[in-house]
């Protein structure tokens, strides 16, 4: 059982308050979703269950907060640890040894346990994480997937009655993402241990919760319910939920499911119609007579013996916006870094604005060329995010303009002056953005750049991408995010196992795919509706 | 594979006879055990590397130690040919000897690469670091930490190169070390603050039992009394010729009395082991070989100093010398690779079930 009883928390040599006045009661074996915005106070909710906060952050807590009947602001993180485990966002930062069955060991060892006990615990958890196969191995060399599931199984070693993840999932994709959350459910119904998840893909885990937890950064009381309650009450919600407000669906469907339902009712004329060939249904937005940008040939690479791309071709005209899909692994980013002349084709050619990557320098396919990287943090180095656009402006030796159309357009301009390194997720992510685009690029290339977004910011993206498509660029993106292809690209690329296997409009390759599709999509199978908007028009 | 120490104690076994005797004939010999143990290794541990990455290194000693000692030292009686006087540093001859001596320093070197390459397969440091005492648990842990963190940094110093050449950026000095640089420490300080957080959460470091603050005060002052002690016990062993015995006894007492410090420090700390390494007969065997060749080799530098001592410059022989006795002696050196355990026994770290 977890109480919270009026508590407010604000950081050291902060003033205002990330939690304020928050009373609830979470119920013994409970399945609890905490949703927000970035900086709403997800974490520091979390971090106040097992005494992180305030013995590690410092700060000022008022009022109540009792897990299992302790207090952990009195107790601290290390005898907490007994009854909640603690999973991090990022696997990787979170491990201390090397291979699996040691990392499960060292809290086991830090408490001192007789070896004869560790060792049933660890076959146990082994086993309840089905990871017995991995034990041997070095956690560096795990899937993202597995090694947040080694995290988990490190944490159940002590036999935690609650067991607390900070947004477990963002870092990783959909089929690892699965993989976890798999765990988690098994986990809460097997053994009735408390979930406590912080997680901003709700469309995966909004119907398993029992209870969500919502926090605002506005200032707002937080809604702590049912999950149909809360999803009322709150803005951000999955496109499903949001369609079923929009149509006054009630009980608010939240799975695609109970959702048919209402379909039916809605009686969609030609529903049963069979899907057209997408290029009727969608005006492409080039033609064959735009000039092409970026042409690859029968492109091979592979790195120390592992064949990352295999015989790939592709033709991307101007003003296309292309969505580059695929399981991990499959050579999303090896295409894109070839795009951009950072890799050189092994055999075959690729030919980006009329040169040939292998014989141009680097300086002048990025002329044209603007690639973001996956991870803001590798770019953003200078003091505030005006410096960060001059840097780049100077590296191209390009003069000085006026900064402020830009900032605008991906909402910075208030942030201009502050350190980038200070900023949300999805800031740094914009930041990183303006620090390419500035150099006013023909072809925008990004690789991932909705990983670690919550709804609003992707909201943000996602209007800032149709503009660049408005204004003609061609842009390239590598996504698993089915929800932004759906609003943005024109034309989705599956590759698998370093070969296209898909490559069609958008409307064609959604309708036709299980797996690839929008969650409206999936709802309707018909190839005119893939977003909110298409079906309310 | 065997236990981490009898490893150690291979490793000091062979590292001794490469460092004390310049000899190519011995030398050989070791380099020739030691490549041989690595091949057989090579075979259980998947960190082997291949074979020809380690010749092109050892080709490459040769080639950067043999012409230097050559054009740098020009004693000798076999002249190779004679470069002009007035040229510096290089003129006047170039020996045979000069040539022979470059050689066998350039087999030495690769030699004790070798010998480390193989230890390095054959043990995982992680393993070895589990065999500081209990109370340097904190510092040994500290550097495994450390070892991990390396690979990741190399990822992302690769990931933000990258990152930057695309924007433009191009290392023409000193100052644009920044854009690369900035990135690299913060995200490495965001790790270890992510880190950290984590051992907090999984109950670290409060593993240290405290002691009554009276005994905490004595247990410092002996420790720093007991390092002053071997300080001065090392010195006037080195300068003093007098006073000997006292001087050893000094040493000796400084000694205990560390041990008993760490044994006292190692009992304070409430932490327990997983796994324990367990010492399998092989282990007792590669032991004794390797303690036993080296006590040879310091009785044969205390008692016939000649034998091992090798100069080809005049008046000595260019050629050296061989005892067959110690040249048998060394080959005992390739134990491990005769010793070697199949497959299935090769996890050393196999968990023993105890009572307690």
């Amino acid at each position: 059982m977890i109480e919270f009883e009026n508590v407010s928390y604000s950081y050291a040599g902060s003033e205002i308050p990330v939690l304020r006045n928050l009373s609830l009661t979470i119920p013994e074996g409970d399945f609890v979703l905490v949703i927000g915005a970035s900086g709403a106070g997800k974490s520091t909710f979390l971090r106040c269950l097992n005494g992180l906060i305030p013995h590690f952050y410092g700060g000022t807590l008022g009022g109540q907060v009792r897990v299992m009947g302790c207090n952990p602001a009195h107790e601290g993180p290390r005898k907490m640890a007994r009854h909640v485990g603690f999973v991090f966002q990022n696997p990787e930062d979170q491990f201390v040894v090397e291979t699996v069955e040691d990392e499960l060991a060292f809290a086991l060892e830090n408490y001192a346990l007789p070896q004869a006990t560790m060792r049933k615990r660890i076959e146990e958890v082994l086993d309840q994480l089905s990871i017995a196969h991995l034990r041997h191995r070095a956690v560096s060399t795990l899937s993202g997937g597995e090694q947040q599931r080694v995290a988990i199984a490190a944490v159940l070693t002590l036999q935690p009655q609650v067991l607390v993840l900070d947004e477990p999932t963002s870092q990783l994709d959909p089929q690892a993402a699965e993989e976890v959350l798999d765990a988690l459910l098994k986990l809460n119904r097997d053994l009735g241990l408390t979930i406590v998840l912080s997680e901003h893909r709700l469309e995966r885990v909004v119907q398993y919760a029992d209870h969500v937890l919502y926090l605002s950064a506005d200032g707002e009381s937080p809604v702590f319910g049912e999950p149909t309650e809360v999803m009322i009450r709150v803005p951000l919600t999955p496109p499903l939920v949001t369609l079923g407000k929009a149509l006054g669906w009630a009980p608010l469907p939240l799975t695609i499911k109970d959702a048919r339902r209402f379909v039916r009712q809605l009686q969609v004329p030609d529903y049963k119609l069979p899907v057209e060939p997408a290029t009727s249904l969608q005006q492409p937005a080039t033609s064959d007579q735009q000039p092409v940008t970026i042409e690859a040939e029968d492109v091979w690479f592979s790195y120390n013996g592992h064949e990352a791309l295999r015989g790939v071709n592709l033709v991307i005209r101007a003003g296309e916006f292309v969505a580059v899909m695929g399981r991990n692994g499959s050579g999303k980013t090896t295409l894109l870094k070839h795009l951009v002349g950072l890799l050189k084709p092994q055999q075959g050619r690729v030919v980006v604005a009329n040169h040939d990557t292998r014989h141009v320098s680097l300086d002048e396919i990025i002329a044209r060329v603007g690639y973001v990287p996956q991870n803001p943090n590798a770019l953003l180095f200078a003091d505030t995010v005006r410096e960060e656009l001059d840097f780049t402006r100077r590296n191209h030796r390009l003069p000085p303009v006026d900064y402020a159309p830009l900032l605008r357009t991906l909402s910075l301009e208030a942030l201009a002056d502050r350190y980038p390194r200070d900023l949300s997720v999805g800031e740094r992510q914009r930041v990183a953005l303006a620090s390419i685009l500035v150099a006013d690029p023909e072809v925008i290339l990004l690789d991932e750049p909705t990983r670690g977004l919550d709804y609003r910011q992707k909201e943000a993206l996602t209007a800032f991408l149709r503009a660049q498509k408005r204004e003609a660029r061609t842009v390239v993106m590598t996504t698993h995010d089915v929800e932004l292809v759906a609003n943005c690209a024109d034309r989705v690329i599956i590759l698998s196992d370093g070969q296209v296997v898909v490559d069609g409009p958008v409307r064609q390759v959604m309708t036709d795919s299980q797996v690839f599709a929008s969650q409206v999509n999936k709802l309707f199978r018909d190839a005119r509706f893939l977003t909110v908007e298409d079906v309310l028009g | 594979m065997f236990h981490p120490i009898a490893w150690l104690l291979w490793l000091g076994a062979a590292v001794l006879p490469v460092m004390l005797s310049q000899n190519p004939l011995y030398v050989g010999i070791v380099c020739l055990a030691a490549g041989i143990v690595y091949m057989v290794i090579g075979r259980y541990s998947p960190l082997a590397q291949s074979w020809s990455g380690f010749l092109k290194l050892g080709l490459t000693i040769i080639a950067l130690t043999v012409p230097f000692n050559a054009l740098s030292v020009h004693a000798g009686r076999l002249v190779i040919f004679t470069l002009p006087r007035t040229w510096p540093l290089v003129g006047g001859p170039i020996t045979g000897e000069a040539v022979i001596f470059g050689a066998s320093k350039a087999l030495s070197l690769f030699t004790l690469l070798l010998l480390f390459a193989v230890f390095n397969c054959a043990v995982d440091q992680a393993r070895l670091l589990r065999w500081t005492p209990a109370f340097l648990f904190e510092a040994g842990l500290v550097t495994s930490i450390a070892l991990t963190f390396v690979p990741q940094m190399l990822r992302s110093m690769q990931e933000i190169y990258e990152a930057q050449a695309i924007r433009g950026h191009r290392f023409r000095g000193i100052r644009d070390l920044l854009p690369l640089f900035v990135p690299l420490l913060t995200s490495g300080l965001e790790r270890a603050m992510q880190l950290a957080e984590s051992m907090e959460t999984r109950g670290f470091g409060g593993s240290l039992q405290s002691l009554s603050p009276r005994r905490e005060v004595l247990v410092r002052i002996a420790a720093a009394v007991a390092l002053l002690g071997l300080v001065g016990g090392f010195f006037t062993v080195t300068y003093f010729r007098e006073g000997q015995t006292l001087s050893w006894t000094l040493l000796v007492l400084s000694v205990t009395a560390l041990t008993l410090v760490f044994r006292i420090q190692s009992q304070r700390v409430r932490r327990t082991r997983y796994r324990h390494g367990v010492w399998h007969r092989q282990d007792t065997v590669l032991a004794a070989i390797s303690v036993g060749l080296a006590v040879i080799i310091l009785l044969i530098r205390s008692w016939a100093r000649v034998t091992l001592s090798y100069y080809p410059y005049p008046p000595f022989s260019p050629w050296p010398p061989f005892n067959p006795v110690l040249g048998v002696a060394l080959t005992v050196l390739v134990a491990p690779a005769m010793l070697a355990f199949p497959q299935s026994q090769m996890t050393n770290d196999q968990i023993q079930v105890s009572n307690d």
